[in-house]
């Protein structure tokens, strides 16, 4: 098959597969990343208009049995400690799915707020860990269950502003270096809590257009290399700022199509690795958002299905290019 | 494991010597596997238990000892891979957090070495920003001083690649709101000099556009009509090269040069 297209039958069934394989390896050696997983294969899903074809009602049974009654979170899997990674999967896969009246909205707001340190910034479970990423996963879940009045924005604010660059961009804790990914996890943040104005986003906005190389794909650092991945976090974050201009699209696309496994579906970080399912989501969510003809539109700043974002009257005032016809 | 099995029936002796065993243990991992978050965690968590001693008069003797040996560690992972962000976040950690660490000024030497090995480590760029803001801040540097010795620093590195994009945002930096008229006249026209000699250099022309409009936009009673006109001129001719050149970003230098066509 020619990967000058987006091979969406073969991708949708791709994902199906994943979780078929229970005896793989692989399967066993990314439990800590289950519920992320199935997150991000819904999401493909979603922006490939194959919403269904995961079973509903087992994915949801699947998330329930992730639930830590004690602790008010989610782990990554069954008898997994919980952390606000999964935590915030969870919540996306049970309002992609209609479902929030299976959570505990008291209990696992508790969960989430109780994982703010002094500083602002989350710790992303009770060992303390912290990175913007866990801050983002907070305000996104507690936005998600319309839960966000109880977040004490000032001090959340207050970090994202102390992790801010001379290039603009954010790290991953105060003093770290800008990276694409950490970007859009504190812009998105920003978003949500109409707060876009602690960014520098002239700076911000040429640091992430240089992102991209002369192969068409994104680094997501100066002088590093492409992976499929980085086009998304550039172009939600562009998208937010309303700049997706400032990249050029006809030069990423044919980018990420080459990125396909043209026999067994996935996409992969770059031409001639393996596929996975995060570069899978990832490169399907950014051809989205660049209007590739025939996907659905993805919210950037939640990272799912922009119709259900507005009808939850949370859509902020990105913009992404207009859909393609062919 | 460490903390309920093992801890509480150690003496403070016992559980230095474990987690010295960690870490050295965990370091051979992380050669192995130099992007993993849990293996650096782990790190953390190992020194953040270290416990007091070995006495009493010298409560903060392992801890030293300890971390000392961290930062070390940490130089190795950078010599591997001079870019490792983990390696970078887990030493500013390490700076942040040891009892006696070494002067500030050290730092901002340390990234001089990086810089000089390899003007392309945008990490250690970012690193200089840090360290430069505190070291301004706490009053050890002398802020304008100081910007002028990284003036020349830059200059040597734009010489050697003027396509090194990291150089050149740090330049962006150094300038910042561009306030100091001497300042942006003399970087113009060095850079000028450059891109004479260099007449495709897109970050050249990218960062003359941006002090030129610097100066039309905060300075224009300073430098009077006339070089307003000559640098507004200056600035569109440069945006159609670069809309030339670097056709990926050729929206940004539309909207760029509409906005200065519009304030005209």
């Amino acid at each position: 098959m020619s990967a000058s297209q987006l091979l969406i039958p073969l991708h949708v069934q791709y994902i199906k597969s994943l979780g078929e394989n229970k005896d793989d390896l692989v399967y066993h050696l990314t439990a800590h990343l289950r519920m992320n997983a199935v997150y991000w294969g819904l999401t493909a899903l979603c922006a490939m208009g194959h919403k269904d074809a995961l079973d509903r009602d087992e994915m949801i049974e699947y998330v329930m049995s992730c639930w830590d009654e004690e602790a008010g979170g989610f782990g990554a899997h069954p008898d997994h400690d919980p952390h606000l990674l999964p935590t915030l999967s969870a919540i996306q896969i049970l309002t992609i799915h209609d479902s929030q009246d299976k959570l505990n909205i008291p209990k696992v707001t508790k969960f989430i707020l109780s994982l703010q340190q002094p500083s602002g910034v989350f710790a992303g479970d009770q060992w303390g860990e912290i990175d913007t990423r866990f801050l983002y996963s907070a305000v996104n879940a507690l936005s998600l269950i319309g839960q966000l009045h109880l977040l004490d924005v000032e001090k959340t604010v207050g970090y994202i502003k102390k992790c801010k660059n001379f290039d603009g961009g954010f790290g991953a804790v105060a003093g770290a270096e800008s990276h694409a990914a950490q970007v859009w996890v504190c812009t998105a943040a920003l978003a949500i809590l109409d707060r876009l104005d602690v960014i520098d986003q002239d700076t911000l906005a040429w640091w992430l257009a240089e992102r991209q190389l002369p192969n068409g794909g994104f680094n997501g650092r100066p002088q590093k290399l492409e992976d499929v991945c980085y086009s998304y976090w550039v172009l939600s974050s562009l998208s937010i700022l309303r700049k997706l201009s400032w990249i050029d699209s006809e030069k990423l696309i044919p980018f990420v199509l080459s990125a396909q496994d043209t026999e067994n579906g996935g996409i992969a970080d770059r031409p001639g690795d393996l596929a996975d399912v995060f570069h899978t989501v990832f490169g399907i969510v950014g051809l989205s958002l660049l209007g590739y003809p025939g996907l659905v539109d993805i919210d950037p700043v939640y990272c799912m299905p922009a119709d259900l974002v507005a009808s939850k009257g949370l859509r902020k005032d990105w913009e992404a290019l207009p859909r393609r016809n062919s | 494991m460490f903390t309920t099995s093992l801890f509480p029936q150690s003496s403070p002796s016992k559980v230095n010597e474990y987690l010295s065993d960690d870490l050295s243990l965990t370091f051979g991992l992380l050669r192995e596997h130099p992007k993993v978050y849990w293996i650096w965690n782990h790190r953390r968590w190992c020194l953040e238990n270290i416990p007091d001693g070995p006495s009493e008069e010298d409560i903060d003797g392992w801890r030293n000892a300890t971390w000392k040996k961290e930062l070390f560690v940490v130089e190795k992972m950078l010599e591997a891979d001079a870019r490792n962000f983990h390696a970078w976040n887990y030493r500013r950690y390490i700076l942040a957090t040891m009892t006696s660490p070494p002067p500030p000024k050290s730092e901002l030497a340390y990234t001089t070495r990086k810089i000089e090995s390899n003007f392309s480590n945008f990490s250690a760029w970012h690193q200089r920003s840090k360290v430069l803001l505190t070291l301004w801040e706490s009053g050890e540097l002398d802020r304008a001083k100081s910007i002028e010795e990284d003036f020349e620093l830059v200059r040597n590195a734009m010489y050697t690649d003027p396509d090194d994009q990291s150089v050149w945002i740090y330049h962006a930096w150094l300038i910042g709101e561009g306030n100091d008229v001497p300042r942006l006249q003399f970087e113009i026209t060095s850079i000028q000099e450059l891109l004479d000699e260099q007449p495709d250099s897109k970050w050249c022309m990218e960062s003359l556009v941006r002090y030129k409009r610097l100066l039309v936009t905060k300075h224009a009673a300073t430098v009077g009509n006339e070089a307003v006109r000559s640098l507004v001129d200056g600035c569109l001719e440069l945006l159609e090269k670069l809309r030339a050149i670097d056709p990926p970003r050729r929206r940004r230098y539309e909207e760029i040069a509409e906005g200065i066509k519009s304030s005209r």
